[in-house]
């Protein structure tokens, strides 16, 4: 094993993950962060808003207890047409947010523990990001799918 | 401290005890309890030694510094590549570094410590079976230690083996400075660039894993910039300016700038003489000075010799900004002009070395340069991910406060590689710079969770030192 926080994933991401995948956009993300007792990644909130922004601005507008900007995990549904009449796809996104004027704790745990929360869930692609401009909606859609949209 | 109030677990071992953090460096030793900000020690690695009355003597920390001493000579129990050449010295210039400030040194043995000296003659005490050896000095503190990505198997056993055998570290990890000083810049990925002393290194970590193939070093650190201002003080016009260190200063007056020293001078009859290498050490102190004040990195675009796009040379721009005033310590002072640029050129150009025939380092090859270095790093890991390391470079290592070093990084990183997303996070903090990865490993060490991290005791008995290579990867 690799050098990490040890911090354990809860049961609930996983089992709610599965359903997630299988809810054929019914729910459209899932955000996840560490617990305040600093023990295990826990659900945050999940949503069913089609608009991407909605699920952005949420994600970056995480605050930690003392109001500051907050690292978070999530999950997104992307929806992406393949050209050539081939129809549509969907692959599941994972995006680590850890902006860089958040707690020097927080940042540390929250790196040290993607990997962990990653290989648990076990989603096709990943990004990350310290500015909401890295998660644009086309630099999500081209990593997403392997480069066959966006960008 | 009032004997009634029972002493608290913090003390005395328990569940309270802090781990030790303890980020080993080619100048410097950090050490410091788990959890806090910074390093409460900061120890030079460097040791002294002399005779005393036909004695072996071993002076550590900044006591090295005070008294020249006859015959002192200071020595580095660290290879120049980072990897530790001489055991047992490394073994005591670490362990100096906790208890000098942190763990205290334990009780010894009664019957050297003078504590029985009242016994009467030939009468011994009792109990002497039961009394245990001399306490091991980390008996009650985990330990989490770091190493360079490239320090090979043979050196990580040995590093177990004294934590746990010699220290009686009742747990103990190895951790990479390239991944935590990623982590500590919130990074599971990132390319790495380490501007140390003996070094700078160029390690990419994925998912929170050094990439081995990828993982590049080269010896132009702080100590290779060092050379470069002692050759540019060589060539120095009006007059080549010699380090004098304090304690060969009586007395200075204060000269114009330019002006010859007016100093009075001590000298040492050739036994009363401390070592070369401890004036080296002390001169080494006037040019980290330097480093600080006066040297500056050509921020570009483009080398430092080329031509702008509007005819005008690099260096007639470098040459309009106001220059740089420093004071030697025996009074002599002037401005520095260009001149405080060419000393760091060579990191990002080799044509740019001021040669020096007495200089220890050899004139660097192009491949040694950061573009280089970074470039090699880059060619050795999986294509897919070098944007993902690009986007998240992590500039750390006391060097890389060099002043414009990492607006050149970005320049040079922004030629290099076109690319839609190149972005430099170095922290604005200097200490997190200093101590990225002392940094990195007391937060992690603090954790209740990082506790199944830590190799026991029991498993280390159980395993030999080899467990160091399966456990911390
Ligand atoms: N502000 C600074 N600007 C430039 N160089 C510096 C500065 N502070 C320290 N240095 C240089 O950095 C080097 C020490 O770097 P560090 O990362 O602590 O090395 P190590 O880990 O090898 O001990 C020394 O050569 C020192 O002169
Ligand atoms: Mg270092």
């Amino acid at each position: 094993m690799s050098l990490n926080s040890g911090v354990s994933i809860n049961d609930e991401c996983v089992t709610s993950y599965k359903e997630f995948s299988l809810s054929r956009g019914k729910t459209k993300y899932m955000i996840f962060k560490l617990s305040d007792d600093k023990s295990e990644i826990v659900i945050d909130e999940s949503g069913g808003e089609k608009d991407y922004e909605v699920f952005r601005n949420k994600l970056c507008d995480a605050k930690d207890s003392k109001g500051r900007p907050a690292p978070r995990y999530a999950v997104y549904d992307v929806e992406y047409e393949l050209g050539g009449g081939e129809g549509k796809r969907n692959k599941i996104i994972f995006i680590s947010w850890v902006p860089e004027e958040s707690d020097r704790m927080l940042r540390m745990i929250y790196a040290s523990t993607r990997e962990g929360l990653k290989t648990a869930l076990g989603p096709a692609a990943s990004i990350h990001a310290d500015e909401k401009g890295d998660i644009e909606w086309n630099t999500v859609l081209y990593e997403a799918s392997g480069g066959k949209a966006g960008k | 401290m009032n004997p009634s109030i029972p002493p608290s677990t913090a003390e005395y071992g328990g569940d309270e005890v802090s781990a030790i953090v303890l980020d080993p460096g080619f100048s410097t030793v950090r050490a410091g309890f788990a959890g806090e900000d910074t390093p409460k020690s900061l120890i030079p690695s460097y040791y002294g030694k002399y005779t005393y009355e036909g004695e072996e003597k071993i002076i550590f920390g900044d006591d090295i510094y005070v008294t020249p001493r006859p015959g002192l000579s200071i020595h580095n129990p660290m290879g120049r590549d980072g990897i530790v050449e001489d055991w047992d010295m490394a073994e005591k210039v670490w362990e100096y570094s906790f208890t000098s400030r942190l763990t205290g040194s334990k009780p010894g043995n009664p019957l050297q410590n003078g504590l029985n000296d009242a016994l009467p003659d030939g009468e011994l005490p009792t109990e002497m079976e039961g009394i245990e050896a001399e306490e091991k000095p980390l008996a009650d503190s985990p330990l989490l230690m770091t190493e360079s990505g490239w320090n090979p198997s043979k050196a990580r056993e040995k590093t177990i083996e004294i934590a746990m055998e010699n220290w009686g570290s009742p747990a103990f990890y190895l951790g990479r400075n390239g991944v935590l000083a990623a982590f500590a810049s919130g990074k599971a990925s990132a390319l790495v660039i380490d501007v140390g002393a003996s070094n700078i290194s160029v390690t990419p970590v994925h998912d929170g894993m050094i990439l081995k193939r990828g993982v590049q070093h080269s010896p132009l650190g702080g100590d290779y910039i060092s050379s470069q201002i002692r050759a540019l003080f060589k060539a120095n016009s009006p007059q080549p300016i010699t380090i004098t260190p304090h304690y060969l200063i009586s007395s200075k007056t204060s000269v114009d700038a330019g002006q010859p020293p007016q100093a009075v001078y001590k000298t040492f009859a050739p036994e009363k003489a401390p070592h070369e290498s401890y004036r080296a050490l002390l001169e080494e102190r006037t040019l980290s000075e330097f480093k600080e004040c006066v040297v500056q990195v050509w921020p570009g675009p483009n080398r430092l010799t080329a031509t702008g796009p509007n005819g005008i040379p690099n260096e007639e721009i470098a040459r309009s900004s106001p220059g740089r005033p420093f004071e030697f310590p025996d009074g002599y002072n002037q401005v520095f002009g260009v001149e405080r640029y060419r000393v760091v050129e060579s990191l990002f150009d080799a044509k740019a070395h001021i040669p020096d025939s007495e200089s220890p380092f050899p004139a660097p090859t192009p491949a040694q340069t950061l573009p280089e270095l970074i470039k090699s790093a880059l060619n050795g890991v999986d294509v897919d991910i070098r944007p993902h390391l690009l986007a998240n470079v992590v500039v750390t290592g006391a060097s890389s406060l060099l002043y414009g070093f990492t607006d050149r990084l970005n320049q040079e990183l922004l030629q290099n590689f076109p690319s839609p997303r190149v972005r430099i996070s170095a922290p604005g903090n200097t200490t997190e710079r200093r101590f990225g990865s002392w940094v990195g490993a007391s937060i992690l060490a603090s954790l209740g969770s990082f506790h199944q991290m830590w190799i026991s005791k029991k498993e280390y008995e159980e395993h030999g030192p080899s467990i160091v290579d399966k456990r911390c990867k």
